[in-house]
């Protein structure tokens, strides 16, 4: 026994499994494959069928193996188009908690996607929706994130919305958020933890 | 007009919050004892980029929305180089924990085959043979095929050629370097049988075309290389390595490096020797 280098090339075995010719519509069958495998490399390779984003979402929102899902979600964030961005906002809404995770998680990639949205998201009627929103915020890479903060926690009645941007605002606020915070600070003057973490806020903020 | 370097300071503050995104980042953290290095890199930066001082350029570095000056400051915070028997603890735990539980619950013949990604100059891959020849009895029994891969040809060809400095070998055990290596100048060349025991291959990670073909390999050593990628990008190499890897195969990534961050696809296998990242046997 030894080192076999003859042998050390890439498998053959997997140009069986997805052969070179790998149309979208044979790759949107195999989609829907009761192999997890052949799912996931489906997903995979769908990054090169942006028209398929749809597919991917629909898939994405009934997929129950974890690695399938993964994939999906890269390859969407890959795509990144506005049916792949309007895919993941709207699974902001779903019950699934893991799938709104795993889509938080994937829009933060995408900030110049996701910034013409933002707005929206933060003025969305549902509450839950709008603290998934902030939570984007936390590692989105784009200039307006400190004044979508600063706006939620002077207009937004949800203590608990206003509580997520506040947190947020003590890492990255600067002195614009200094009179926002007071004005914060008077309008839940019987919230505890607005009191706590605007007073957080501050303090980081006077100490830069 | 460049800021005088004397008057930009980087306060505790500054270092803290620093290194509590960076960390985030990029998984790597900083302890106080570093200080020095990352205050003379954050200056050097601040001053490069006309920022003026650390809040305005950790504003600007935190927002950009193409990353790359992160991407560039993560360049200078890292120390890009390779030699032979790096991080040995890991090649410790190869021979002494992961081959001995795959050919453990090894059924059938086929080969062990480890990928080895970047390739660099050829420094682990071939570390690796190495080991398997001096501290794996398994060799003996087992054929074991190694491919090393890295998307630079240039370095490829290098790692082909195997002609090392002496710093590259300074970890080197002496026995081995007489058996291994032959000296030329002031260069050492490594031998025939240990340049025949490696395959070396172009692949860029982020290409789905490049990557399809690697498949059915029991162990997958990346170290070091996804703390040069982006979130997205790391998620993506993951992935290909989920499917390049058999049910039960495992990933062996930098000391600094952590696959919890990147994916929830692996289990994390703690040995007495490393930690490393196993897909699990039932996922196909």
């Amino acid at each position: 026994m030894a080192f076999i280098k003859k042998q050390a090339q890439p498998s053959t075995e997997q140009t069986q499994s997805t052969p070179e010719t790998r149309d979208c519509q044979s790759l949107l069958k195999q989609l829907s494959s009761n192999d997890s495998t052949e799912r996931r490399w489906a997903a995979r390779d769908l990054v090169e069928c942006p028209e398929c984003a749809n597919a991917l979402m629909q898939r994405l929102k009934i997929e129950t193996e974890n690695s399938v899902r993964e994939v999906i979600l890269t390859t969407l964030t890959r795509m990144g188009d506005p049916v792949a961005i309007a895919g993941m906002v709207d699974c902001l809404r779903s019950e699934d908690a893991a799938l709104r995770n795993e889509v938080v998680e994937a829009m933060k990639q995408l900030p110049l996607e996701v910034a013409p949205m933002m707005l929206g998201l933060l003025a969305d009627p549902d509450p839950d929706v709008r603290i998934f929103a902030v939570n984007v915020l936390e590692s989105l890479c784009h200039p307006e994130v400190e004044s979508w903060l600063i706006s939620v926690i002077t207009y937004d009645a949800h203590v608990n919305v206003c509580a997520t941007a506040v947190d947020l605002l003590g890492e990255v606020g600067t002195s614009n958020a200094i009179e926002p915070l007071e004005q914060l600070k008077a309008r839940f003057n019987a919230e505890p933890y607005i009191q706590f973490a605007a007073d957080l806020a501050l303090r980081r903020i006077n100490e830069i | 007009m460049k800021s005088d370097m004397s008057k930009i300071i980087i306060s505790e503050e500054d270092f803290l919050k620093f290194r509590e995104y960076f960390y985030r980042k990029t998984g790597i953290n900083f302890e106080t004892t570093k200080r020095y290095f990352v205050d003379k890199r954050l200056i050097e930066r601040i001053e490069a980029t006309d920022s003026g001082d650390f809040r305005s350029y950790f504003i600007m570095m935190r927002f950009q929305a193409s990353g790359a000056e992160l991407q560039l400051l993560t360049n200078l915070m890292t120390v890009n180089e390779t030699y032979f028997l790096r991080e040995d603890y890991q090649f410790d735990c190869l021979v002494n924990s992961i081959l001995p539980e795959l050919v453990k619950r090894k059924t059938d013949n086929r080969p062990i085959r480890i990928w080895c990604i970047p390739s660099s100059s050829g420094e682990e891959p071939y570390t690796i043979a190495m080991y398997l020849m001096e501290r794996w009895p398994g060799i003996h029994q087992w054929d074991v095929e190694i491919l090393s891969s890295d998307i630079d040809t240039g370095i490829l060809n290098k790692a082909r050629i195997g002609r090392y400095s002496a710093r590259s070998v300074m970890h080197v055990p002496a026995p081995w370097l007489v058996k291994y290596f032959t000296r030329v100048g002031d260069e050492y060349q490594i031998c025939q049988d240990l340049r025949e025991a490696v395959e070396f291959t172009r692949v860029n990670l982020a290409e789905p075309t490049d990557t399809r073909g690697y498949r059915n390999f029991d162990i997958i050593f990346c170290r070091n290389l996804l703390i040069y990628f982006d979130d997205l990008s790391r998620k993506t190499a993951a992935e290909v390595f989920f499917d390049a890897l058999i049910p039960g195969g495992f990933v062996c990534l930098g000391h600094a490096e952590s696959m919890s961050r990147i994916s929830s696809l692996y289990k994390v296998r703690k040995f007495p020797q490393a930690i490393v990242y196993q897909k699990s046997l039932e996922s196909r």
